[in-house]
């Protein structure tokens, strides 16, 4: 039983496969099911083996410079801390990247099946895909896999003809276009210190220090949120990376300790 | 997560030369929410007796507080401190009263005993005691902490090295749990003093 997987068709028809050995590209790619006699209960399984990964802090927001994208770097499975150096977020081309939140390797896969579409759509239409577009493929994509335990909960930020695009997509196949987004277990904790201190017309810097300290409140509070703040920026001539500053550090940056007072000190007797 | 999860712990206790060391992290949580970064759960029950308790933070509490009180009127009857065997001994009575419907803690108990021979021992939460020679662990962070202090003991080690050696295995363990860290509390306990320090971990 194969899976009907015509979203997935890609534009352009290239020329019939030589022999096993190179696929054929044209041909939507086609997912095996499980032969399982409980197919529901084989699904539900795989949904909740996915299902507490959403541990994570990532936010974008659009000022008047470009978008600023930020994220933390935990993955935890449970308690467990299996890595402290995950890259959340992906680069899907050089002038739009992507957030991971959910499944690692759903966003993953995605993200770059997503970088592959807009490339062949370049090369179709000689011009840029804009970020509604590529967002709108990724959401059209996800809720063709609505149910089926995808768990992806992503921003789509770019810059297009028509400025600075910001978009939430996630795996129920929703798909929001807005200003200030904020995703994961962490997304409180940072929404709190986002919306207090945003302002359209911030700097790139004072952008960038926002969605830092956004992003350290979040791995304060949210256990399962932590390891590195990364922050992006993109504007007219692409994406960089700005920063990406160990939350430990960061901690005691902010907060410096100060020396205690000494109350009491046990001095040495001199012998009588 | 389990009720054992619900607020996240981590404890250690360490065997040196003619003293002990008994180490914790200092988070609150409400699963996944950090509430406090200054959570107590090393109490001392009389100078050369200390008892850490790991798991749901209310039962820490009032575990605690019910030990303080049978420990309070064994000095007024027998007008001297508890043998560290003998509270481990109490622990466990009191967790097994409970055998139905128990604390959610698992307590780690490190003492001095006669002639100053250090003591230390864990339970369950229904009271099985465990003694040790060397080193117990428990809470959230307890597979990470047995790794980390198999590899990092040494027998008869001096109070400084013991402190050494048991803080850098509470932060290393806590630094691979989400439910606990935000920092540590260290006794290093010896026959003529106490020392209690706190140390500076990843607030994450």
């Amino acid at each position: 039983m194969k899976l009907d997987t015509s979203g997935l068709q890609s534009f352009v028809p290239l020329s019939a496969p030589i022999d096993d050995l190179c696929p054929d590209l044209s041909a939507p790619p086609t997912f095996d099911l499980p032969r399982s006699a409980d197919f529901d209960g084989f699904q539900k399984d795989a949904i909740q083996m996915v299902k507490p990964a959403k541990g994570t802090t990532t936010l974008a927001f659009i000022f008047k410079e470009g978008v600023i994208v930020a994220a933390d770097s935990r993955a935890s499975m449970g308690g467990y801390i299996s890595s402290q150096t995950v890259k959340k977020i992906i680069e899907i081309n050089p002038y739009m990247i992507g957030t991971m939140a959910g499944g690692a390797a759903d966003c993953q896969f995605w993200h770059r099946n997503l970088g592959i579409k807009c490339r062949l759509h370049e090369l179709a239409n000689k011009r840029r895909i804009s970020v509604a577009g590529a967002s709108k493929l990724l959401a059209n994509i996800l809720y063709s896999y609505r149910g089926m335990g995808l768990s992806v909960g992503t921003m789509i930020a770019g810059w297009d003809e028509t400025g600075a695009g910001l978009y939430y997509v996630d795996s129920e196949g929703g798909r929001l276009k807005g200003t200030r987004f904020s995703v994961g277990s962490g997304s409180p904790y940072a929404y709190g210190v986002l919306d207090n201190g945003y302002r359209y017309d911030m700097s790139i810097e004072e952008a960038a220090e926002l969605a830092r300290r956004a992003i350290y409140h979040a791995t304060f509070r949210d256990a399962a949120s932590g390891g590195v703040a990364s922050v992006y920026y993109v504007g007219p001539s692409g994406w960089k990376k700005l920063s990406g500053d160990d939350v430990g550090e960061l901690h005691f940056r902010y907060y410096p300790v100060a020396p205690n007072p000494t109350e009491q000190e046990m001095a040495e007797v001199s012998p009588a | 997560m389990s009720i054992f999860e619900y607020n996240g712990s981590a404890l250690v206790a360490m065997v040196g030369k003619n003293c002990f060391a008994i180490a914790s992290d200092r988070r609150l949580g409400v699963q996944l929410q950090t509430i406090a970064t200054d959570f107590q759960r090393i109490f001392k029950i009389h100078d050369k007796l200390y008892i850490g308790l790991s798991g749901l933070a209310t039962d820490v509490q009032t575990l605690y507080q019910r030990l303080a009180f049978r420990h309070k009127l064994y000095q007024l009857r027998e007008e001297r401190d508890m043998k560290p065997e003998t509270f481990a001994s109490l622990v466990s009575a009191l967790l097994y009263e409970k055998r139905f419907g128990p604390y959610f803690c698992q307590p780690v108990i490190a003492g001095l005993g006669d002639d100053n021979v250090p003591f230390i021992c864990t339970m369950d939460c229904l009271g099985a005691k465990e003694l040790a020679k060397d080193f117990v662990v428990s809470g959230t962070a307890s597979e990470s902490l047995y790794g980390a202090c198999e590899s990092m003991y040494k027998p008869n080690m001096e109070p400084e090295e013991l402190f050494e050696t048991i803080s850098q295995a509470l932060l290393s363990s806590i630094d691979r749990d989400c439910l606990s860290g935000w920092g540590g509390h260290v006794f290093v306990v010896t026959p003529t003093e106490v020392q209690e320090r706190t140390l500076k971990g990843r607030m994450d």
